[in-house]
Protein backbone atom coordinates (compact mmCIF):
# COMPACT_ATOMS: atom_id res chain seq x y z
CA UNK A 1 0.00 0.00 0.00
CA UNK A 2 1.55 3.20 -0.90
CA UNK A 3 -0.07 6.10 0.92
CA UNK A 4 2.61 8.78 -0.87
CA UNK A 5 0.77 7.97 -4.52
CA UNK A 6 -0.74 11.24 -5.19
CA UNK A 7 -3.85 9.19 -6.69
CA UNK A 8 -4.30 7.58 -2.95
CA UNK A 9 -8.15 9.32 -3.28
CA UNK A 10 -9.24 7.41 -6.20
CA UNK A 11 -7.45 4.06 -5.84
CA UNK A 12 -10.61 1.99 -4.66
CA UNK A 13 -8.69 -1.27 -4.20
CA UNK A 14 -6.77 -0.10 -1.61
CA UNK A 15 -10.02 0.44 0.35
CA UNK A 16 -10.24 -2.53 0.15
CA UNK A 17 -7.11 -4.01 1.24
CA UNK A 18 -7.52 -1.76 4.01
CA UNK A 19 -10.51 -3.16 5.19
CA UNK A 20 -9.25 -6.77 4.95
CA UNK A 21 -6.01 -5.37 6.92
CA UNK A 22 -8.52 -4.61 9.77
CA UNK A 23 -10.16 -7.92 9.82
CA UNK A 24 -13.40 -5.97 8.50
CA UNK A 25 -15.95 -8.51 6.79
CA UNK A 26 -19.28 -8.73 5.55
CA UNK A 27 -20.39 -10.33 8.93
CA UNK A 28 -18.89 -6.69 10.48
CA UNK A 29 -21.24 -4.81 7.93
CA UNK A 30 -24.52 -6.97 8.99
CA UNK A 31 -23.38 -6.24 13.01
CA UNK A 32 -23.12 -2.20 12.04
CA UNK A 33 -26.46 -2.73 10.39
CA UNK A 34 -28.11 -4.31 13.39
CA UNK A 35 -26.77 -1.11 15.86
CA UNK A 36 -28.64 1.11 13.14
CA UNK A 37 -31.56 1.69 15.07
CA UNK A 38 -29.52 2.46 18.20
CA UNK A 39 -28.18 4.89 16.61
CA UNK A 40 -30.64 6.75 14.79
CA UNK A 41 -32.55 6.78 18.41
CA UNK A 42 -29.31 8.07 19.62
CA UNK A 43 -27.77 10.25 17.10
CA UNK A 44 -29.37 14.23 18.04
CA UNK A 45 -28.13 13.44 22.19
CA UNK A 46 -24.72 11.98 20.85
CA UNK A 47 -23.61 14.61 18.51
CA UNK A 48 -24.81 17.19 21.05
CA UNK A 49 -22.96 16.20 24.13
CA UNK A 50 -19.82 15.59 21.68
CA UNK A 51 -19.80 19.10 20.32
CA UNK A 52 -20.72 20.23 24.47
CA UNK A 53 -17.78 18.26 25.01
CA UNK A 54 -15.08 19.80 22.34
CA UNK A 55 -16.46 23.18 23.23
CA UNK A 56 -15.49 23.11 26.21
CA UNK A 57 -11.77 23.21 24.84
CA UNK A 58 -10.34 26.84 23.89
CA UNK A 59 -8.54 25.07 20.92
CA UNK A 60 -11.53 24.16 19.61
CA UNK A 61 -12.90 27.24 20.28
CA UNK A 62 -10.79 28.81 17.61
CA UNK A 63 -12.01 27.25 15.14
CA UNK A 64 -15.68 26.81 15.74
CA UNK A 65 -16.63 30.21 16.75
CA UNK A 66 -19.41 31.08 14.56
CA UNK A 67 -23.14 29.42 15.74
CA UNK A 68 -23.95 29.13 12.05
CA UNK A 69 -20.66 27.32 11.49
CA UNK A 70 -21.55 24.93 14.18
CA UNK A 71 -24.40 23.99 13.02
CA UNK A 72 -23.92 23.00 10.16
CA UNK A 73 -21.16 20.87 11.84
CA UNK A 74 -23.74 19.55 14.03
CA UNK A 75 -26.08 18.21 11.10
CA UNK A 76 -22.82 16.59 9.16
CA UNK A 77 -21.21 15.11 12.20
CA UNK A 78 -24.93 13.63 12.56
CA UNK A 79 -24.70 12.03 8.86
CA UNK A 80 -21.42 10.64 9.37
CA UNK A 81 -22.36 9.12 12.51
CA UNK A 82 -25.15 7.67 11.26
CA UNK A 83 -23.46 6.30 8.01
CA UNK A 84 -21.09 4.42 10.08
CA UNK A 85 -24.31 1.53 10.92
CA UNK A 86 -25.98 2.33 7.35
CA UNK A 87 -24.38 -0.78 6.06
CA UNK A 88 -22.59 0.50 3.23
CA UNK A 89 -18.93 0.93 3.23
CA UNK A 90 -18.28 1.04 -0.45
CA UNK A 91 -16.47 3.43 -2.52
CA UNK A 92 -18.86 6.36 -1.57
CA UNK A 93 -18.07 5.28 2.81
CA UNK A 94 -14.82 5.56 1.69
CA UNK A 95 -14.10 8.81 -0.29
CA UNK A 96 -16.38 10.92 2.40
CA UNK A 97 -14.01 9.80 5.40
CA UNK A 98 -10.71 10.84 2.91
CA UNK A 99 -12.63 14.37 2.45
CA UNK A 100 -13.01 15.04 6.28
CA UNK A 101 -9.11 14.37 6.71
CA UNK A 102 -8.21 16.54 3.38
CA UNK A 103 -10.86 19.35 4.77
CA UNK A 104 -9.50 19.45 8.40
CA UNK A 105 -5.95 19.78 6.83
CA UNK A 106 -7.70 22.75 4.82
CA UNK A 107 -8.94 24.56 7.85
CA UNK A 108 -5.66 23.90 9.68
CA UNK A 109 -7.20 21.98 12.23
CA UNK A 110 -4.84 19.42 13.45
CA UNK A 111 -6.08 15.92 14.11
CA UNK A 112 -5.24 16.43 17.78
CA UNK A 113 -8.40 17.73 17.89
CA UNK A 114 -10.93 15.67 16.31
CA UNK A 115 -9.39 12.40 17.34
CA UNK A 116 -10.98 13.23 20.22
CA UNK A 117 -14.24 12.71 18.86
CA UNK A 118 -13.68 8.90 18.08
CA UNK A 119 -13.35 8.12 21.68
CA UNK A 120 -15.96 10.25 22.59
CA UNK A 121 -18.50 8.00 20.34
CA UNK A 122 -16.88 5.08 21.52
CA UNK A 123 -17.87 6.18 25.05
CA UNK A 124 -21.24 7.31 24.14
CA UNK A 125 -21.81 4.03 22.35
CA UNK A 126 -20.72 1.19 25.07
CA UNK A 127 -23.05 1.14 27.21
CA UNK A 128 -25.98 1.90 25.15
CA UNK A 129 -24.86 -1.39 23.23
CA UNK A 130 -24.23 -3.30 26.43
CA UNK A 131 -27.98 -2.27 27.99
CA UNK A 132 -30.05 -2.99 25.52
CA UNK A 133 -32.53 -5.36 25.73
CA UNK A 134 -32.08 -6.93 22.35
CA UNK A 135 -29.06 -8.36 22.98
CA UNK A 136 -27.88 -10.50 24.99
CA UNK A 137 -23.63 -10.22 26.55
CA UNK A 138 -22.34 -11.85 23.63
CA UNK A 139 -23.80 -10.36 21.41
CA UNK A 140 -23.37 -7.34 22.82
CA UNK A 141 -19.82 -8.23 22.84
CA UNK A 142 -19.35 -8.87 19.19
CA UNK A 143 -21.40 -5.98 18.05
CA UNK A 144 -18.75 -3.36 19.82
CA UNK A 145 -16.15 -5.20 18.77
CA UNK A 146 -17.43 -4.31 15.14
CA UNK A 147 -18.32 -0.92 16.47
CA UNK A 148 -14.56 -0.34 17.37
CA UNK A 149 -13.28 -1.84 13.73
CA UNK A 150 -15.06 1.00 11.89
CA UNK A 151 -13.75 3.81 14.59
CA UNK A 152 -10.56 2.68 13.66
CA UNK A 153 -10.79 2.05 9.90
CA UNK A 154 -12.76 5.68 9.78
CA UNK A 155 -9.76 7.06 12.00
CA UNK A 156 -7.09 5.55 9.97
CA UNK A 157 -8.99 6.91 7.10
CA UNK A 158 -8.56 10.49 8.46
CA UNK A 159 -5.51 10.54 9.37
CA UNK A 160 -4.12 8.73 6.28
CA UNK A 161 -6.16 11.52 4.56
CA UNK A 162 -4.43 14.11 6.22
CA UNK A 163 -0.78 13.06 6.08
CA UNK A 164 -1.38 12.65 2.52
CA UNK A 165 -2.35 16.18 1.98
CA UNK A 166 0.44 17.39 4.59
CA UNK A 167 3.11 15.71 2.35
CA UNK A 168 1.67 16.90 -0.70
CA UNK A 169 2.01 20.15 -0.17
CA UNK A 170 5.44 19.74 1.49
CA UNK A 171 6.42 17.98 -1.76
CA UNK A 172 5.19 20.86 -3.79
CA UNK A 173 6.81 23.14 -2.15
CA UNK A 174 9.90 21.50 -1.72
CA UNK A 175 9.82 20.96 -5.50
CA UNK A 176 9.26 24.66 -6.64
CA UNK A 177 11.90 25.84 -3.92
CA UNK A 178 14.09 23.46 -5.98
CA UNK A 179 13.03 24.28 -9.52
CA UNK A 180 12.90 28.44 -8.49
CA UNK A 181 16.51 28.83 -7.19
CA UNK A 182 17.87 27.39 -10.14
CA UNK A 183 16.56 29.46 -13.16
CA UNK A 184 19.04 28.19 -15.61
CA UNK A 185 18.99 30.68 -19.13
CA UNK A 186 20.59 31.60 -21.83
CA UNK A 187 21.28 35.15 -21.84
CA UNK A 188 23.68 35.51 -25.48
CA UNK A 189 24.39 33.35 -28.38
CA UNK A 190 27.02 30.73 -26.78
CA UNK A 191 26.43 31.79 -23.00
CA UNK A 192 24.51 30.20 -20.39
CA UNK A 193 23.90 31.82 -16.79
CA UNK A 194 23.00 29.95 -13.97
CA UNK A 195 22.57 31.77 -10.73
CA UNK A 196 22.47 29.34 -7.76
CA UNK A 197 20.75 30.78 -4.46
CA UNK A 198 21.10 28.90 -1.88
CA UNK A 199 23.07 25.55 -0.42
CA UNK A 200 24.26 23.36 -3.25
CA UNK A 201 24.21 20.14 -1.49
CA UNK A 202 22.16 16.74 -1.67
CA UNK A 203 19.19 16.10 -4.08
CA UNK A 204 19.58 20.08 -5.51
CA UNK A 205 23.20 19.48 -6.54
CA UNK A 206 21.88 16.78 -9.00
CA UNK A 207 19.07 18.57 -10.33
CA UNK A 208 21.26 21.43 -10.64
CA UNK A 209 24.11 19.96 -12.20
CA UNK A 210 21.37 18.26 -15.04
CA UNK A 211 19.54 21.28 -15.88
CA UNK A 212 22.72 23.31 -16.62
CA UNK A 213 24.61 20.56 -18.66
CA UNK A 214 20.67 19.97 -20.71
CA UNK A 215 20.82 23.68 -21.12
CA UNK A 216 24.33 23.56 -22.10
CA UNK A 217 23.84 21.37 -24.62
CA UNK A 218 20.17 22.50 -25.95
CA UNK A 219 21.64 26.17 -26.74
CA UNK A 220 24.86 24.26 -28.07
CA UNK A 221 26.91 27.71 -25.67
CA UNK A 222 30.39 27.11 -24.69
CA UNK A 223 30.37 29.28 -22.01
CA UNK A 224 28.33 28.81 -18.47
CA UNK A 225 28.59 31.58 -15.49
CA UNK A 226 27.99 29.86 -12.46
CA UNK A 227 26.39 33.05 -10.20
CA UNK A 228 26.90 32.33 -6.38
CA UNK A 229 25.88 35.51 -4.59
CA UNK A 230 23.13 34.02 -3.30
CA UNK A 231 24.92 31.10 -1.31
CA UNK A 232 25.29 31.68 2.06
CA UNK A 233 27.96 29.52 2.69
CA UNK A 234 30.33 27.09 1.25
CA UNK A 235 31.42 23.97 2.78
CA UNK A 236 33.85 21.36 1.43
CA UNK A 237 30.94 19.05 0.33
CA UNK A 238 29.29 22.19 -1.48
CA UNK A 239 33.15 22.65 -3.38
CA UNK A 240 33.23 19.48 -4.31
CA UNK A 241 30.32 19.57 -5.81
CA UNK A 242 31.04 22.75 -7.61
CA UNK A 243 34.21 21.45 -9.05
CA UNK A 244 32.22 17.92 -10.04
CA UNK A 245 29.78 20.52 -11.80
CA UNK A 246 32.81 22.69 -13.56
CA UNK A 247 34.28 19.15 -14.61
CA UNK A 248 31.27 18.11 -15.90
CA UNK A 249 31.15 20.97 -17.64
CA UNK A 250 34.53 20.84 -19.34
CA UNK A 251 33.76 17.73 -20.56
CA UNK A 252 31.15 19.10 -23.13
CA UNK A 253 33.68 21.42 -24.38
CA UNK A 254 32.51 24.34 -22.64
CA UNK A 255 34.16 27.16 -19.70
CA UNK A 256 32.76 27.94 -16.27
CA UNK A 257 32.98 31.33 -15.01
CA UNK A 258 32.56 31.83 -11.41
CA UNK A 259 30.73 35.01 -10.68
CA UNK A 260 29.53 36.64 -7.26
CA UNK A 261 31.97 35.20 -4.74
CA UNK A 262 31.85 37.09 -2.03
CA UNK A 263 34.87 37.90 0.18
CA UNK A 264 33.67 36.30 2.94
CA UNK A 265 32.95 33.53 1.10
CA UNK A 266 36.43 33.76 -0.70
CA UNK A 267 37.73 34.04 3.06
CA UNK A 268 36.31 30.71 4.35
CA UNK A 269 37.78 28.90 1.06
CA UNK A 270 41.37 29.77 1.84
CA UNK A 271 40.74 28.56 5.19
CA UNK A 272 39.03 25.34 4.03
CA UNK A 273 42.35 25.41 1.54
CA UNK A 274 40.69 24.84 -0.93
CA UNK A 275 41.96 26.14 -4.12
CA UNK A 276 40.23 27.51 -7.07
CA UNK A 277 42.99 29.14 -8.95
CA UNK A 278 42.40 26.74 -12.50
CA UNK A 279 38.75 28.44 -12.09
CA UNK A 280 37.80 31.51 -13.73
CA UNK A 281 36.35 33.35 -10.73
CA UNK A 282 34.91 37.30 -11.09
CA UNK A 283 33.48 38.98 -8.09
CA UNK A 284 29.87 40.29 -10.02
CA UNK A 285 27.86 38.76 -13.09
CA UNK A 286 28.80 41.89 -15.13
CA UNK A 287 32.37 41.22 -14.68
CA UNK A 288 31.90 37.50 -15.68
CA UNK A 289 29.90 38.34 -18.71
CA UNK A 290 32.41 41.17 -19.63
CA UNK A 291 35.00 38.34 -19.50
CA UNK A 292 33.07 35.32 -21.33
CA UNK A 293 31.76 38.39 -24.08
CA UNK A 294 35.71 39.02 -24.79
CA UNK A 295 36.09 34.76 -25.30
CA UNK A 296 33.71 34.44 -27.54
CA UNK A 297 34.83 37.48 -29.40
CA UNK A 298 38.11 35.99 -29.68
CA UNK A 299 36.99 32.78 -30.74
CA UNK A 300 34.91 34.20 -33.49
CA UNK A 301 37.37 37.08 -34.87
CA UNK B 1 12.91 31.30 13.86
CA UNK B 2 13.33 27.55 14.50
CA UNK B 3 16.26 28.37 17.27
CA UNK B 4 13.66 30.82 19.26
CA UNK B 5 10.76 27.90 19.07
CA UNK B 6 13.83 25.67 20.14
CA UNK B 7 14.85 27.51 23.11
CA UNK B 8 11.03 27.74 24.05
CA UNK B 9 10.58 24.67 24.57
CA UNK B 10 13.92 24.08 26.97
CA UNK B 11 15.68 22.10 24.12
CA UNK B 12 19.73 22.96 23.19
CA UNK B 13 20.28 20.26 21.11
CA UNK B 14 19.55 18.70 17.46
CA UNK B 15 19.53 15.51 16.65
CA UNK B 16 21.41 14.66 13.30
CA UNK B 17 19.74 11.61 11.22
CA UNK B 18 19.41 13.23 7.47
CA UNK B 19 21.03 15.76 5.31
CA UNK B 20 17.75 17.88 6.39
CA UNK B 21 19.37 17.91 9.59
CA UNK B 22 22.44 19.19 8.39
CA UNK B 23 20.55 22.04 6.70
CA UNK B 24 18.37 22.80 10.43
CA UNK B 25 21.97 22.56 12.24
CA UNK B 26 23.07 25.40 10.17
CA UNK B 27 19.75 27.40 10.68
CA UNK B 28 19.95 27.41 14.24
CA UNK B 29 22.86 28.20 14.46
CA UNK B 30 23.30 30.93 12.00
CA UNK B 31 20.21 32.45 13.71
CA UNK B 32 21.75 31.92 17.21
CA UNK B 33 25.19 33.52 16.54
CA UNK B 34 23.10 36.48 14.65
CA UNK B 35 21.10 36.79 17.56
CA UNK B 36 23.98 37.10 20.24
CA UNK B 37 25.76 39.73 18.00
CA UNK B 38 28.47 37.85 15.80
CA UNK B 39 29.71 39.76 12.81
CA UNK B 40 29.08 38.21 9.18
CA UNK B 41 32.45 36.92 8.98
CA UNK B 42 32.52 34.97 12.16
CA UNK B 43 28.77 34.42 11.81
CA UNK B 44 29.74 32.76 8.25
CA UNK B 45 33.23 30.96 9.37
CA UNK B 46 30.72 29.43 12.19
CA UNK B 47 28.31 27.57 10.25
CA UNK B 48 30.56 26.54 7.86
CA UNK B 49 32.14 24.86 10.53
CA UNK B 50 28.90 23.57 12.02
CA UNK B 51 27.97 22.70 8.55
CA UNK B 52 31.40 20.27 8.31
CA UNK B 53 31.15 18.55 11.74
CA UNK B 54 27.13 17.83 11.18
CA UNK B 55 28.01 16.32 7.70
CA UNK B 56 30.77 14.34 9.13
CA UNK B 57 28.22 12.93 11.89
CA UNK B 58 25.85 12.40 9.36
CA UNK B 59 28.37 10.71 6.71
CA UNK B 60 30.82 9.29 9.24
CA UNK B 61 28.46 8.08 12.14
CA UNK B 62 25.30 7.91 9.97
CA UNK B 63 23.58 9.27 13.60
CA UNK B 64 24.53 11.36 16.41
CA UNK B 65 23.56 15.23 17.79
CA UNK B 66 24.17 18.69 17.76
CA UNK B 67 24.26 21.02 21.16
CA UNK B 68 25.15 23.91 21.76
CA UNK B 69 25.88 27.16 24.50
CA UNK B 70 26.04 30.08 24.30
CA UNK B 71 27.98 32.86 26.72
CA UNK B 72 27.60 36.42 27.13
CA UNK B 73 29.62 38.85 29.76
CA UNK B 74 30.58 42.39 29.84
CA UNK B 75 32.33 43.30 26.40
CA UNK B 76 32.32 39.15 25.15
CA UNK B 77 30.15 37.33 23.69
CA UNK B 78 30.80 33.43 22.79
CA UNK B 79 29.52 30.14 21.67
CA UNK B 80 30.30 26.50 21.93
CA UNK B 81 28.87 24.04 19.75
CA UNK B 82 29.52 20.20 20.08
CA UNK B 83 28.58 17.15 18.15
CA UNK B 84 28.13 13.36 19.49
CA UNK B 85 28.26 10.41 18.01
CA UNK B 86 28.00 6.58 18.81
CA UNK B 87 30.02 6.03 15.22
CA UNK B 88 33.13 4.37 14.40
CA UNK B 89 35.08 6.60 16.21
CA UNK B 90 38.24 8.21 14.98
CA UNK B 91 41.93 5.91 14.59
CA UNK B 92 44.14 8.63 14.95
CA UNK B 93 42.99 12.30 15.45
CA UNK B 94 46.09 13.78 14.43
CA UNK B 95 46.05 12.18 10.88
CA UNK B 96 42.16 12.98 10.82
CA UNK B 97 43.60 16.74 11.03
CA UNK B 98 45.78 16.47 8.12
CA UNK B 99 44.85 17.94 5.03
CA UNK B 100 43.59 15.62 2.76
CA UNK B 101 42.36 12.69 4.72
CA UNK B 102 39.71 10.99 4.41
CA UNK B 103 38.26 7.57 4.75
CA UNK B 104 35.11 8.15 2.80
CA UNK B 105 36.76 9.27 -0.66
CA UNK B 106 35.76 13.35 0.14
CA UNK B 107 38.11 16.25 0.06
CA UNK B 108 39.53 15.64 3.76
CA UNK B 109 39.43 19.09 4.06
CA UNK B 110 36.99 19.63 6.71
CA UNK B 111 38.54 18.76 10.13
CA UNK B 112 41.81 21.02 9.34
CA UNK B 113 39.10 24.09 8.20
CA UNK B 114 37.30 23.78 10.83
CA UNK B 115 40.41 24.03 13.53
CA UNK B 116 41.37 27.56 11.58
CA UNK B 117 38.10 28.70 11.22
CA UNK B 118 37.35 28.47 14.88
CA UNK B 119 38.68 29.60 17.93
CA UNK B 120 38.87 26.35 19.96
CA UNK B 121 38.61 22.92 18.51
CA UNK B 122 38.98 19.40 20.94
CA UNK B 123 38.17 15.95 19.79
CA UNK B 124 37.66 12.78 22.11
CA UNK B 125 36.88 9.70 20.44
CA UNK B 126 37.41 6.24 21.44
CA UNK B 127 38.14 3.94 18.17
CA UNK B 128 34.73 1.69 17.59
CA UNK B 129 32.82 3.80 20.21
CA UNK B 130 32.01 7.04 19.40
CA UNK B 131 33.22 10.50 18.91
CA UNK B 132 32.73 13.95 20.81
CA UNK B 133 33.91 17.17 18.80
CA UNK B 134 33.81 20.62 20.60
CA UNK B 135 34.39 23.71 18.87
CA UNK B 136 34.12 27.45 20.41
CA UNK B 137 34.30 31.04 18.83
CA UNK B 138 34.45 34.53 21.26
CA UNK B 139 33.83 37.79 19.66
CA UNK B 140 34.48 41.08 21.62
CA UNK B 141 31.42 43.24 21.57
CA UNK B 142 30.67 46.47 22.55
N1 LIG C 1 32.19 12.01 13.47
C1 LIG C 1 33.13 11.21 12.93
N2 LIG C 1 33.12 9.87 13.16
C2 LIG C 1 34.05 9.06 12.62
N3 LIG C 1 35.06 9.50 11.85
C3 LIG C 1 35.14 10.82 11.58
C4 LIG C 1 34.18 11.74 12.10
N4 LIG C 1 34.52 12.99 11.69
C5 LIG C 1 35.65 12.83 10.94
N5 LIG C 1 36.02 11.54 10.88
C6 LIG C 1 37.22 10.98 10.20
O1 LIG C 1 38.09 12.04 9.93
C7 LIG C 1 38.35 12.07 8.53
C8 LIG C 1 38.59 13.50 8.08
O2 LIG C 1 37.42 14.27 8.20
P1 LIG C 1 37.24 15.54 7.29
O3 LIG C 1 38.48 16.37 7.43
O4 LIG C 1 35.96 16.19 7.62
O5 LIG C 1 37.25 14.97 5.82
P2 LIG C 1 36.11 14.15 5.04
O6 LIG C 1 34.84 14.30 5.78
O7 LIG C 1 36.08 14.79 3.68
O8 LIG C 1 36.56 12.73 4.98
C9 LIG C 1 37.17 11.41 7.89
O9 LIG C 1 37.45 10.88 6.63
C10 LIG C 1 36.84 10.31 8.92
O10 LIG C 1 37.69 9.21 8.74
MG1 LIG D 1 34.11 16.08 6.46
Amino acid sequence: MNYSNSNYITVFEQWEDQKKFFCFTEKDAENLQKLHTISAQSCDEVVESLYDHLLQFEDVRIFLSNPEMIKRLKESQKQYFLEMTAGDYGEAYYEKRINIGITHKRLGIPPRLYMGAYSYYVQLMLPKIYNHVDFDQKQAQELFLTFFKIINLDQELAISAYVHAVESVVMQQAEEIIAMSTPIMQIWDGIVVAPVIGTLDGQRTQQFMEQLLNQIVETKSTIALIDITGVPQIDTATAQHLIDTINAVRLLGSNVIITGIRPIIAQTLVHLGINLKEIITKPSMGAGLKVALDMLSIKTS
Amino acid sequence: MLVDKLTAQGATGLSITSESDIVACRKVIRDLTTQLGFGMTDVTRIVTSVSELARNVYVHAKVGEMRWNSMRSPGKIGIEIIFEDKGPGIADINQALEPGFSTAKSMGMGLPGVKKLMDELEIVSVDGKGTLVKVKKWAKVK
